[in-house]
């Protein structure tokens, strides 16, 4: 069985200004490097037969941990502990000699990885066939397209049925069709329970292809665990990234508004009307952190009114950061709500329930507020606390209530 | 852990049969595969070799034969030292280049990296052999055949453990230091003058400054093929001085190559 742990995993590079200091500092003795710190801390296992995903920004450290594990760098600290054969695509052809045919790379990198002297010849059809190079592959590999490359070295590394397979990025040069041919071999590769352990910037491949995930972030383990989860979670890490900041900043105490201090704001000038409160629940009236994609989810809010006369239309939205919304809410849009004329003291409950949320990912506000009869003016708004969709499978920002059917004719 | 180390050195060839097989016909044959003389150039190389040394001390400096060699040429004379050399030079020369050419692949696939420096130091000795191989022939037909040629492989297999020891140290090397690429390259051509190839060692007056060059091995190496091709007699101290010689820098190139080869992939 193949089996693949890292234990307390560091890997630091030293930084030299000029390459001589390198020589310096080994005869002179004198430190003249700066430590740069690529991977620290990494702790995992691959349960025996599982395939694990890496993912993570560029430079969080992914191609170097496939490196570690591949055995072509050293760990500064730590241990890796693999047991079985592995076979790696960390760069394209990485073993190909450009001036040779495809079939005479074919025994080179099968020898690399390996391969018992007879096995070769039996594997070449097998090869040639799954990489579709036809007539190309006794053609120099130089005159390739970086396709057929990936394609070449895609057949051997799977070809040479390893217990472990590292593939790092190799998918996204192929067509689509080679693709789904690759993730077909990889979907075997798993049913046989081997090992794979696979870095990729598309979500899709490794949502379908990996069991957990790792997601990288600056050298440390950001999140391990179920790669649906985790995957899930980074994507919407990237997709708040650029308005991570502002969220914190526009909006710093909607989620701990004491009544104190909404209380202190309104003394100070003259309102409208106060929102008490606003709240978020399953349509069963529980409290919920995180939403269900297409759940119905429960908008409550309390309007305390603090003139004589108010009209005014009430609103809910979701809200990416302050400045974003996702969607909105408005009465103005409901003709059938009886909106009247609120006096001084009346205390309104408003409550919306949102059906199928079509979020797929990410985090969001809910935001409450009073408009005015015009339902352009604002009186007054508030923001719920930070709410979460829950990880679930697919790709895209939302996702639909859908039914399929199935018809076969003959 | 010493003795693992080397034991590990000596057996990558044959515990890696399959990869040195390959990568060694690989590297061969690049060399004629892009060239449309392809493997004439390998007779062909020699041959302008020899014609054009002949030219230059025969017939513009007018050197005829050698003091002890009786009836033998000057050019045959030389060609017995310099084609020999010239494996040495050629494996010696490419040596600093030999891990940084391979970079990618020692830094995305593991495999035994020792494999490389005996690849590198195989071909430039397969290739040159040939090149002998065609001189001694030539020389058999002339009369030269005697039953002492039978200690040439052997001096040749020295000489080639010689040089597979210092292409491992300087290819490790050069990862970290490449400016060694220049001073090989320098290097080597002082060595060649240092070493009587193209002047015989009788020419130097001084008797201690003929022993001084017996700290050159190559200067024995040479000097070995020249009695055994063509005088079928050998000297002892040449081998007293190449056996030991060869075997400390082929065990000595092989340890501080596998000692350091866990930091290539940090630096390429």
């Amino acid at each position: 069985m193949p089996h693949v742990s890292v234990q307390n995993l560091n890997k630091d590079f030293k930084i030299y200004e000029r390459p001589q200091d390198r020589l310096f500092e080994i005869i002179l003795r004198r430190q003249r490097h700066q430590l740069y710190h690529v991977l620290s801390d990494i702790s995992f296992a691959v349960p025996d037969g599982k395939s694990l995903g890496i993912i993570g920004d560029n430079g969080a450290g992914k191609s170097t941990l496939l490196k570690l594990l591949v055995g072509t760098l050293q760990p500064t600290s730590g241990e890796i502990s693999i047991e079985g054969q592995v076979a790696a695509l960390l760069e394209l052809g990485a073993g190909f000699h450009p001036e040779f045919t495809g079939r005479k790379n074919i025994y080179l990198n099968a020898a690399l990885l390996g391969v018992p002297d007879d096995n070769i010849a039996e594997l070449e059809k097998d090869i040639i066939a799954f990489s579709e190079l036809d007539y190309f592959i006794d053609r120099p590999v130089k005159t390739y397209s970086s396709g057929m490359y990936v394609r070449l070295a895609f057949s051997i590394a799977t070809m040479v049925r390893p217990d472990i397979l590292v593939i790092d990025e190799a998918l996204s040069v192929g067509d689509m069709a080679f693709q789904k041919k690759c993730v077909q071999r990889m979907n075997e590769f798993r049913q046989q329970q081997k090992t794979m352990i696979f870095c990729s910037h598309s979500m899709f491949h490794v949502q379908e292809l990996c069991d957990i995930a790792i997601w990288l972030d600056k050298g440390k383990i950001r999140e391990i665990g179920d790669s649906d989860k985790v995957v899930g979670h980074y994507e919407d890490f990237c997709n708040n990234k650029k308005t991570y900041n502002s969220i914190r900043e526009d909006i710093p105490t909607e989620r701990d508004t004491s009544q104190e201090a909404s209380k202190a704001n309104a003394s100070d000038d003259i309102q409208d009307c106060k929102i008490n409160s606003i709240a978020v629940k399953s349509p069963d009236g529980s409290d919920i952190a995180t939403v269900k994609p297409l759940s119905d989810v429960l908008l409550e809010m309390e309007v305390e009114v603090l003139v004589d006369t108010m009209e005014g239309h009430f609103g809910f939205a979701f809200m990416k950061s302050a400045e974003e919304p996702i969607a909105s809410f408005l009465t103005t849009n409901a003709d059938e709500i009886e909106l009247g004329v609120f006096a001084k003291g009346d205390i309104v409950k408003v409550s919306l329930v949102v059906e199928k949320v079509a979020m797929r990912v990410g985090e969001f506000y809910v935001l409450g507020g009073l408009a005015d009869k015009s339902g352009l003016l604002w009186y007054e708004t508030k923001f719920s606390k930070l709410l979460a969709m829950e990880a679930n499978k697919g790709v895209g920002p939302i996702i639909m209530k859908c039914d399929w059917q199935l018809d076969k004719k003959g | 852990m010493l003795l693992t180390i080397l034991r590990e050195w000596m057996l990558t060839p044959f515990a890696n049969y399959r990869l040195f097989h390959n990568f060694s016909r690989q590297d061969f044959l690049v060399q004629f595969t892009a060239s449309i003389g392809g493997f004439l150039w390998l007779i062909l190389t020699p041959v302008i070799h020899i014609i054009i040394y002949s030219f230059v001390f025969s017939y513009i400096f007018q050197i005829r034969s050698v003091e002890g060699f009786g009836e033998t040429t000057f050019v045959v004379f030389m060609m017995v030292g310099y084609l020999p050399w010239f494996a040495f030079a050629d494996s010696i020369s490419k040596s600093t280049g030999l891990l940084l050419e391979k970079a990618p692949l020692i830094t995305k696939v593991k495999f035994p990296v020792q494999i490389i420096p005996y690849v590198g130091t195989v071909i430039p000795y397969l290739t040159h052999a040939i090149g002998f191989g065609i001189l001694l022939l030539y020389l058999a037909t002339q009369g030269y055949l005697n039953w002492m040629w039978i200690y040439l492989p052997f001096i040749f297999f020295f000489q080639f453990l010689f040089a597979l020891g210092l292409v491992s140290i300087l290819s490790a090397l050069s990862v970290f230091l490449r400016d060694l690429q220049q001073l090989v390259a320098l290097g080597v051509t002082v060595w060649f003058f240092l070493t009587p190839i193209i002047y015989p060692i009788t020419m130097l007056q001084n008797e201690d400054v003929r022993n001084l060059f017996l700290l050159n091995p190559m200067h024995s190496f040479v000097s070995l093929y020249r009695e055994i091709v063509l005088q079928g007699q050998v000297h002892f101290i040449y081998l007293q001085i190449i056996i030991p010689v060869s075997l400390i820098t082929y065990f000595f190139g092989g340890w501080l190559f596998m000692k350091i080869k866990q930091a290539f992939g940090d630096v390429l």
